[in-house]
């Protein structure tokens, strides 16, 4: 009875919020209504640094190469072989026939174009450990091109099939990346034919797709809607006014499968990682610097019970994860020293370090501010006193690059790439954003980095994991999870790298 | 109530009922100014006690007991009112948050209030150029919005109890300021000020015990608006993540953190916000019965 109740507020409330009127799924237009939480700065994948621009790179554009989300095998998508001739250069064979959504054809040109520019610091593009590892590129022939790494760089297959997308070069030549963010040209399973920036991006089939192990796309036209409030999208939700959302929260998702029929609530998890960073390398003005001192993060790392946290909080398929890596990542070594939830431990830890009343520190996060205030509680219990700010992503980041920011609660995605090396080499080669600068890790990390070798990666990643758990650089926490909520007359399967593909979406 | 008015003026003197008496009858006789202190002091008294009436610690979490529904939908008496999403108690928050609305409320007003009378009374016991520059501040602070400029300001500083106390106080003087200049400019041509200054007496004391005692009774009503007004500001700061930091309890906050859950869990938003809304009213209504109570047109 009461359960009816609340679902009758609820669902009058949904009514009420969306002004637009009701109408079922919108199968009958062969249009799949898609809602983002989040403002894209620039369409251009290379431009903007969000999970919902890896999105629509997937559905615009192809790299050369494709990494199979359930495999995890490697096949050609606009290259169909490829070969190390060197250390340093990959041959990559292009594949014929190919066609740009504005009539190009797809050849070496526009391989070698693309590389150049984004490789080029001073181009700017967003993320540059995406394409900061090659060199260039040089055409052979139409149809054959090498690209050049700057080191050796063993990961660049992975790098190719995931961020490096192909752009036609007298396109983007012509409009550059402002113009290419409204008006987005491809080769990939869907053009865009619509580009409201704030309002929403329609995408059309594209039905000159070539034969792309994505496969071809099944749905007409995609509307994906940019609406910043949950709340907001679970009410057009109900209205039938959306027919998919993601990153749903654990407790709304959970909510919307207890509706039963209506909806199809499905989880997976995905790379990203939740973790504690700590100014272990003292660049913050904190004098004395507690975080200086390895008793001192020891006992943060024994402070939090990741269990509960995910349990109660994350949800879903979260686990709890010890590695500053997640473990599907190659070479992240899974032997590593781990912290179980121990408050007294803790407290006697902290005592030891000459802190027997515990700390005041700032404590940082940009996101999930309820599992943050989780955190900051399990903290507070053993005595270290947490000034609790809010920042937005960007203005957080800048903090770390300056390294003005003692405790922060931090998360990583990887941009999804399965490697070790978008995660601990992000953050432990001595770049802007290490906090810890460890001279060991560094060399390490390096060796695993330029290794050819896999045998010999995996040993050196693994060195240097264990180094950073045992000197608990980091107090890792867990992996997040995603929901994706469709209406019943949507048929998709998500895979485990929080990358929604459109390509794979049909109709019930 | 009439007073009986007979020809004798002596005997009316007599047998009328006393000023106390008038006064004390007045204030019975006000259903909304009882229910507004009654409910006032209710809340300070829970704020005070805090610590013993909180059935549990407000800080402690447990994540195993996350959102327990209120005893009135089905949940126990171990949490009345249910817990918040990280298994707080949420009648001990809300007990706790009490403090958090009433401190920031009464100081902020204390603050404004010594700045805004400061600046009113000069302007309107002085006149000339201080009322200029008065009047030009009075206006240079309503052509700012408040919620903006409050947002601005906590963005850059960080939000915090003293951030969010001092910058409302900062912010509310412009009624007072305005209010307290008119009633002053009305008074001082009275023939009691005039005769006060006539026998010698000093600035200082000429507006102490002349000037103010006969506009107090406006200072106290624009007190509890802007005590009710600072309330609400703290609660939409909260709500936007600028006021108090957690996890210290604020209605406000509460409101924000329960939002997520207000498709599903309505209690969660609905708890905190009636409990803001009647503390505002209680307070708008005490502020209003004391106006009319002590309004010198009244005394009859």
């Amino acid at each position: 009875m009461r359960n009816a109740f609340m679902k009758t507020t609820a669902l009058a409330l949904a009514l009420s919020v969306s002004a637009t009127g009701a109408a079922l799924a919108d199968k009958a237009n062969d249009t799949l209504r898609v809602a983002y939480t989040k403002e894209l700065e620039n369409v251009d994948s290379y431009f903007n640094s969000s999970r919902e621009g890896v999105v629509l790179q997937r559905a615009v554009w192809d790299g050369l190469i494709y990494r199979d989300p359930e495999t995890n095998e490697y096949t050609g998508n606009l290259a169909t072989s490829w070969d190390w001739v060197d250390e340093k250069t990959l041959e990559l064979k292009l594949r014929e026939g190919v066609k740009f959504h504005n009539g190009d054809d797809f050849t070496a040109d526009d391989v070698v174009a693309t590389v150049n520019f984004v490789a080029k610091e001073e181009n700017g593009v967003k993320t540059q450990r995406n394409v900061n590892w090659m060199e260039s590129a040089e055409k052979i022939d139409d149809y054959t091109v090498r690209i050049k790494t700057k080191e050796v760089f063993p990961a660049a297959i992975e790098f190719l099939s995931g961020p490096v997308s192909m752009y036609p070069a007298e396109y983007y030549a012509e409009v550059g990346p402002s113009g290419m963010g409204l008006n987005p040209v491809g080769t990939g399973p869907y053009k865009v034919t619509e580009v409201v920036p704030g309002q929403h991006f329609v995408l059309e089939k594209y039905e000159d797709y070539h034969d792309s192990p994505k496969g071809q796309p099944s749905i007409g036209k995609i509307d994906i809607r940019t609406i910043p409030d949950v709340n907001t999208q679970i009410a057009e939700l109900f209205s039938g006014s959306l027919d998919l959302i993601w990153q749903v929260p654990a407790d709304q998702a959970e909510k919307l499968a207890e509706m039963g029929d209506q909806f199809t609530v499905s989880n997976e998890s995905t790379m990203r990682i939740g973790y504690l960073s700590m100014d272990a390398a003292g660049r913050s003005s904190l004098d004395p610097n507690p975080f200086k001192d390895i008793k001192v993060r020891q006992a943060i790392n024994y402070a939090i019970d990741r269990q509960a946290l995910v349990d109660n909080l994350l949800k879903g398929e979260s686990k709890v994860v010890w590695t500053p890596c997640f473990p599907s990542q190659f070479g992240c070594a899974q032997d590593v020293t781990e912290y179980s939830y121990d408050p007294e431990k803790a407290k006697e830890l902290l005592a030891e370090a000459g802190y027997p009343d515990g700390f005041t520190t700032e404590f940082y996060a940009y996101r999930d501010r309820a599992y943050a205030e989780a955190i900051s509680s399990y903290l507070n219990a053993v005595g270290i006193d947490t000034d609790f700010k809010m920042l937005q992503y960007s203005a957080l980041r800048e903090l770390n690059m300056k390294g003005e920011a003692p405790l922060s609660f931090q998360t990583w995605g990887s941009y999804s790439i399965n490697d070790a090396s978008a995660m601990v080499s992000q953050f432990f080669k001595h770049g802007s954003l290490d906090a810890t600068r460890d001279d060991q890790v560094l060399e390490w990390l390096d060796v695993a980095d330029s290794s050819t070798d896999p045998e010999k990666r995996i040993e050196f990643y693994r060195k240097a994991i264990q180094r950073i758990t045992e000197q608990a650089y980091w107090a890792p926490m867990f992996s997040y999870n995603t929901n994706y909520v469709t209406s019943k007359e949507v048929n998709y399967t998500p895979t485990a790298d929080e990358v929604l593909r459109f390509t794979t979406m049909t109709w019930n | 109530m009439p007073v009986l008015k007979t020809i004798d003026p002596l005997l009316e003197e007599i047998s009328g009922p006393t000023p106390s008496q008038i006064l004390r009858k007045r204030v019975t006789g006000h259903s909304g100014l009882l229910f507004g202190v009654g409910v006032v002091l209710l809340l300070v008294i829970v704020a005070i006690l805090a610590p013993v009436l909180a059935p549990h610690d407000p800080y402690a979490q447990s994540l195993a007991n996350r959102m327990v529904k209120p005893v009135f939908m089905g949940g126990t008496w171990e949490h009345p009112l249910g817990t918040d999403h990280l298994g707080r108690d949420y009648l001990s928050r809300l007990i706790y948050g009490a403090r958090v609305s009433l401190l920031i409320g009464a100081v902020a007003a204390l603050i404004s209030g010594v700045i805004g009378t400061a600046m009113g009374v000069a302007a309107g016991y002085f006149g000339g150029k201080v009322d200029t520059v008065v009047t030009f501040l009075i206006n240079v602070r309503l052509a700012m919005p408040v919620v903006l400029v409050a947002l601005a300001v906590v963005a850059i500083l960080g939000g915090s109890l003293q951030v969010v106390i001092g910058v409302l106080g900062l912010l509310l003087w412009d009624r007072f300021a305005v209010v307290m200049r008119a009633s002053t400019l009305q008074v001082r041509r009275r023939e009691y000020v005039a005769a006060a200054q006539a026998i010698g007496a000093s600035t200082p004391r000429v507006i102490l015990s002349e000037i103010m005692p006969n506009i107090a009774n406006n200072l106290i009503v624009i007190v509890t608006l802007e005590m009710a007004h600072a309330i609400l500001l703290e609660a939409a700061l909260s709500f936007l993540g600028l006021g108090v930091q957690p996890p210290t309890p604020s209605w406000g906050l509460m409101v924000s953190e329960g939002k997520n859950m207000m498709l599903f869990e309505p209690w969660l938003v609905l708890i905190p916000g009636f409990v803001l809304f009647v503390l505002v009213l209680a307070i708008n209504l005490m502020g209003d019965g004391l106006r009319d109570v002590t309004a010198p047109e009244n005394r009859g």
